[in-house]
């Protein structure tokens, strides 16, 4: 069990320092990908807020000052490029349509694992790099940012990775079934984009919709980790951020093993 | 001049049966047709819903208010469906001809090469996203007190004009593709950019403001056409699309040649 465990480990630490050398090849890009489009957005979303302060003519609005929607802006620029997985989910679905899946299969490890441990590396090291910039830019300016939550924020943000890996293990699945399907990838990233709470807060939502949507698993991507770490949530929500998470990895996690043998089963060998 | 006209005439209808190849081409895959409707579908709601949510705790951004926001993102709608239908695609691509090596074989066509990889491939499965658009916009105007329905005719003009200002920009993005080989987040560095261009130039400080619609024009996009339409003319700002039409064209066809010099053919 020791040595089944050990050798579980070392094959996924592999996948995830495959996963951080490939990115850090090219390195310009790399550096645009987790520092300059972040920086840009957030600077986008810093405008805006200020524009809206203007034309509310109000110190604030929902009860929170001017302040920490520049600090949500700053840090759910940086969060939703971790939560979002655009790359890997393009790439396994082309070893599907492609049938270089052919070659991943025959191995002694898991399809899922194998993206899934990449997707954790290339997240840990986005991390590392990109956290410095909102860190120094809080401290710098000033920004309502309770920096000790920072790490249980990470956590919860990386928990949600599992679930957004999961989705796209099931979007991938589909791929058995249909030859392009890239767009369903966009789409659902658009989706996740809403509900994840990078455009602005959830909790400025009216009505019965605010408490739907923070109750989805999709907020602890951005807005429940960044809201925590801003103040504008408290541990309970986090706490149940870790419960919703959990619950959909459990379904999807059977749904996908599902199509998984499903998509196994109509498989040529050649591709979709 | 006759030259000039066969020229044209030759272009056209080489366009026009590259579009019908691309029509038949999107059938084929229906689920993806579809999804590509869905896809902006998410997005026009996500634009929507920012705004709307917004102007629960706002009476303004910028200078308008939530009526005429709306007309700005349906005017944002219509010219983004425009450049997905037209333009979007090929220059997507554009990193992946160049790795691949296809652009080898649009350098070797007897046809402008600019024109053939700007051009090639057009998304037709998003004429139900401009039809959507207009019908937002439709809606979105209708919305407006004692709007003058002749102010339309502006959208005439302007909307090539953003549509020459989005391929000149996102050209320049792509066509670095031929310098550096690999540059797929510079693509979507662009993305960040024309972000910019869609929210209302009034919302920036004078500074941004005239960064956006001189140096880096994205705030021509839809805050010009939109302004035509909910302000009184204010006519440098209507012509000023017009003047840099030419002037952006050119910049694109000599980086493009610039780039090609770099170009060293990845199928050999």
């Amino acid at each position: 069990m020791k040595k089944s465990f050990a050798v579980f480990w070392k094959r996924n630490l592999a996948f995830a320092k495959l996963a951080i050398v490939s990115n850090l090849e090219y390195r310009l890009n790399y550096f645009i990908d987790v520092i300059v489009q972040p920086v840009l957005t957030t600077g986008i979303e810093i405008l805006l807020w200020f524009a809206v302060f203007k034309g509310a003519q109000s110190t604030t609005i929902n009860g929170f000052g001017r302040e920490f929607y520049l600090s949500y802006a700053l840090w759910s620029a940086f969060f939703a490029r971790i939560a979002a997985s655009w790359m890997y989910e393009f790439k396994m679905i082309e070893e599907v349509s492609s049938g270089s899946i052919n070659s991943l299969i025959v191995r002694p490890m898991g399809f899922y694992e194998y993206y899934l441990s990449q997707l954790m590396g290339y997240k840990l090291i986005t991390t590392v790099i990109s956290m410095i910039v909102p860190i120094i830019a809080a401290y710098y300016f000033d920004l309502p940012t309770h920096f000790m939550r920072i790490p249980i924020a990470i956590a919860l943000c990386f928990y949600y990775l599992i679930l957004v890996h999961t989705i796209s293990f099931l979007v991938s699945c589909a791929a058995f079934h249909f030859t392009k399907i890239t767009s369903f990838t966009v789409a659902k990233n658009l989706m996740l984009w809403i509900l994840t709470g990078e455009l602005f807060p959830l909790d400025l939502i009216p009505g019965i919709w605010k408490d739907r949507l923070i109750a989805l698993p999709f907020s602890s991507g951005v807005f429940l980790p960044v809201g925590y770490i801003t103040g504008r949530v408290g541990i309970e929500s986090v706490v149940n951020g870790f419960i919703s998470v959990t619950f959909s990895i459990i379904v999807l996690n059977f749904l996908g093993a599902w199509l998984w043998k499903k998509g196994l089963d109509s498989y040529a060998g050649t591709g979709a | 001049m006759h030259s000039i006209i066969l020229k044209f005439k030759k272009y056209f209808f080489l366009y026009m049966a590259m579009f019908k190849a691309s029509f038949i081409a999107d059938l084929e895959y229906r689920a993806n047709f579809f999804t590509r409707i869905l896809t902006d579908v998410f997005w026009y709601i996500a634009q929507i819903a920012t705004f709307e949510v917004l102007f629960k705790h706002t009476q303004k951004i910028g200078d308008w208010d939530v009526h005429q926001m709306r007309v700005f993102l349906g005017l944002l709608f219509v010219i983004d469906a425009f450049y997905m239908i037209i333009i979007h695609e090929n220059l997507e691509n554009m990193s992946e001809k160049v790795r691949k090596g296809d652009l080898d074989l649009l350098l070797a066509k007897p046809v402008n090469s600019q024109f053939m990889i700007t051009l090639q491939k057009a998304n037709t499965a998003l004429i139900g996203n401009l039809i959507l658009g207009t019908s937002w916009l439709l809606y979105s105007l209708a919305g407006l007190d004692h709007f003058n329905y002749y102010r339309l005719f502006w959208l005439l003009m302007l909307i090539p004009c953003s549509l020459v200002v989005i391929y000149s920009m996102r050209f320049i993005f792509s066509a670095t593709a031929v310098i550096f080989t690999r540059s797929e987040n510079l693509q979507f560095l662009w993305w960040q950019v024309y972000r910019i261009g869609m929210r209302p130039d009034s919302m920036y400080n004078p500074f941004i403001k005239w960064i956006i619609l001189s140096v880096i024009p994205v705030g021509i996009i839809v805050s010009i056409p939109a302004r035509a339409l909910l302000n009184p003319p204010n006519y440098f700002y209507i012509f000023w699309p017009v003047i840099l039409v030419p002037i952006l064209l050119f910049l694109t066809n000599r980086f493009w040649k610039f780039a090609l010099k770099f170009y060293t053919s990845a199928s050999s």
